[in-house]
């Protein structure tokens, strides 16, 4: 059974369908890509999926449990950790504190009226941990919101990989970076790709670093899944060359 | 640990003011430390968690008519009425809260503006358990428990809301130091993402209300014995709003500021009214000029020059 399956996944605004029908299968230890040009549904599917948005139509199972129609906290708390297209941080605290709060929201003990100590020392060690694998160390005292762009997109995934999450549901991570941050980026994700523990969802509309990253790639235009394969096979796909270099009517 | 040195310093300072203090400078300093109980009260609210409350006052009018009504028809001890009131505010706060929840920003304020501009026309209503537009009058201070007579007294009174105020401020400052106030903080910076984090921010608004509530209750409930009767007005909006201007003029957010703010606030309003009869439009300038000038507060005006001091 696939980790994660969306079966007919839709999403109407009125007469527009942002998603259409999509369904697919991420396989745990995968790194899977969504692609396509601007407006294809990428975020909009992200949305469906962690809750953000309710799906017209169809549904999404993790693990064999239905997550449909559940607040994106609870499919938080069942083992997906996103992050946003647009950074979404918690600027006046440091680093240490953002990735320490988001590790703390995964511990059993985060309700105890006491013990709070022992809580916030296994956090903060969760947390330590998920900014060093992104080399985030040396500026882990800073303020959030004093980083550079590049450091605060790294944050994000050090947020969510600090919840230990079955699944990481990366959305445009290199989003809004210079080609240098980009490739330095590029270089710390596949870096932490490289044992093949993470299973990992992927937006992005950079080719350069889905091909980089992804074992198996979903294309979507329009809301519709247009190829699902591995990279070989959607690079030489015609209908994909013609989604991205027919324009972006 | 500076901080609970000055924590200490304070609460030697306030615990010796009867022995230096004339009886009513005494009064007006025990309806400060009431007052500053329900400012700080909200800070938990407002300055930590960014939701603004425009109807604190029903904290307070709950806690006040409670604890009035208890003492005028049961035999029950002070402190056990005053707890008894603080609590009832607590709870009731859970489905206020829970109603109010349901929006966020301004909507969330107007909501609460509502709910206490509600209580108070019931206030208004309920002749039988309320006293109507009379409120409650004469409400007595009973002994005990254990035949304890000393809150009977006026220095003792002033003890007892000491005790409350120390109480609650380190329950306040556990709570904001705990995982639980580090979820608050989140939420006060980035809801959304908090939300998406898996935290439920909504159970954790709602806890932050009803104890926010039950504190402010707690002042309320020792107002009322206090001042001997309990009235409308404790409901009235204005109330509510003037609490607000505590909480910003203390600065809020350090829990502390908000009490100074609260006897601040009582200290000026003496002075001036003494020369004007429109003392509010002095206060309302002084006001406008914390908010373009010191944003951080009172608190925060004393802690920028002895940064030391800055985490109580």
């Amino acid at each position: 059974m696939a980790l994660l399956e969306l079966d007919g996944l839709t999403k109407r605004y009125g007469g527009l369908v942002a998603v259409n029908q999509v369904s697919m299968r991420v396989e745990t230890g995968e790194v899977r890509a969504v692609i396509g040009p601007n407006g294809a549904g990428k975020t909009s599917l992200f949305h469906l999926i962690t809750g953000v948005v309710r799906a017209t139509e169809g549904e999404v199972r993790f693990d064999g449990r239905k997550l449909t129609g559940l607040s994106s906290y609870q499919i938080c708390q069942a083992g997906l950790s996103r992050t946003f297209q647009l950074t979404s941080l918690f600027p006046e605290m440091t680093a240490r504190e953002n990735a320490r709060l988001s590790a703390q929201a995964r511990l059993a003990l985060r309700w105890q009226p006491y013990g709070g100590a022992a809580v916030f020392a296994e956090a903060a060690r969760r947390g330590d941990e998920a900014l060093e694998r992104l080399g985030l160390t040396d500026v882990a005292n800073r303020p959030a919101g004093l980083l550079s762009h590049g450091d605060q997109r790294l944050l994000e995934v050090a947020m969510a990989l600090a919840q230990r999450p079955r699944i990481l549901l990366l959305d445009e991570p290199t989003q809004g970076l210079s080609v240098e941050e980009t490739l330095s980026a590029v270089e710390t994700l596949s870096g932490l790709l490289a044992d093949g523990q993470l299973t990992v969802l992927l937006v992005e509309h950079d080719m350069e670093v889905v091909f980089r990253l992804a074992q198996k790639i979903t294309v979507l235009h329009r809301g519709t899944v247009i190829a699902d394969d591995v990279p070989e096979v959607v690079k030489a796909d015609a209908d994909v060359q013609a989604a991205y270099l027919g324009g972006y009517e | 640990m500076t901080g609970w040195r000055l924590f200490f310093l304070a609460a030697i300072v306030l615990a010796a003011a009867p022995f230096g203090l004339p009886i009513f400078a005494m009064t007006l300093l025990t309806e400060a430390l009431i007052l500053g109980l329900l400012a700080m009260s909200l800070d938990l609210m407002v300055g930590y968690t960014r939701l603004i409350s425009f109807g604190h006052a029903a904290a307070y009018g709950l806690g006040a008519y409670a604890s009035g009504y208890l003492l005028l028809h049961t035999a029950l001890p002070l402190p056990v009425a005053v707890l008894a009131a603080a609590l009832l505010a607590g709870v009731v706060a859970i489905g206020v809260a829970w109603v109010c929840t349901m929006a966020t920003g301004v909507s969330f304020s107007m909501l609460t503006l509502a709910f206490a501009q509600l209580l108070y026309a019931v206030a208004f209503k309920w002749t039988s358990v309320t006293g109507a537009s009379d409120g409650l009058a004469g409400i007595p201070r009973h002994p005990g428990p254990f035949g304890i007579t000393v809150f009977q007294t006026k220095n003792g009174y002033y003890y007892l809301v000491l005790v409350c105020l120390l109480g609650a401020y380190v329950f306040c400052r556990a709570l904001v130091s705990s995982p639980f106030g580090a979820v608050l903080r989140g939420i006060r910076e980035n809801e959304a993402k908090t939300l998406s984090l898996g935290y439920n921010t909504r159970l954790y608004k709602i806890a932050v209300v009803a104890l926010s509530f039950a504190l402010g209750g707690l002042a309320g409930a020792l107002y009322s014995p206090f001042a001997g009767f309990a009235n409308t007005e404790l409901l009235f909006w204005l109330f509510s709003g003037q609490v607000l201007i505590m909480v910003i003029v203390g600065g809020q957010g350090t829990l502390i500021g908000p009490i100074l703010g609260a006897a601040f606030f009582m200290l000026l309003e003496h002075v001036l009214s003494a020369y004007t009869e429109s003392w509010a439009l002095f206060f309302g300038l002084i006001f406008i000029g914390f908010v373009m000038f010191a944003p951080q507060g009172i608190w925060g005006l004393l802690t920028s020059r002895r940064p030391k001091n800055a985490r109580i």
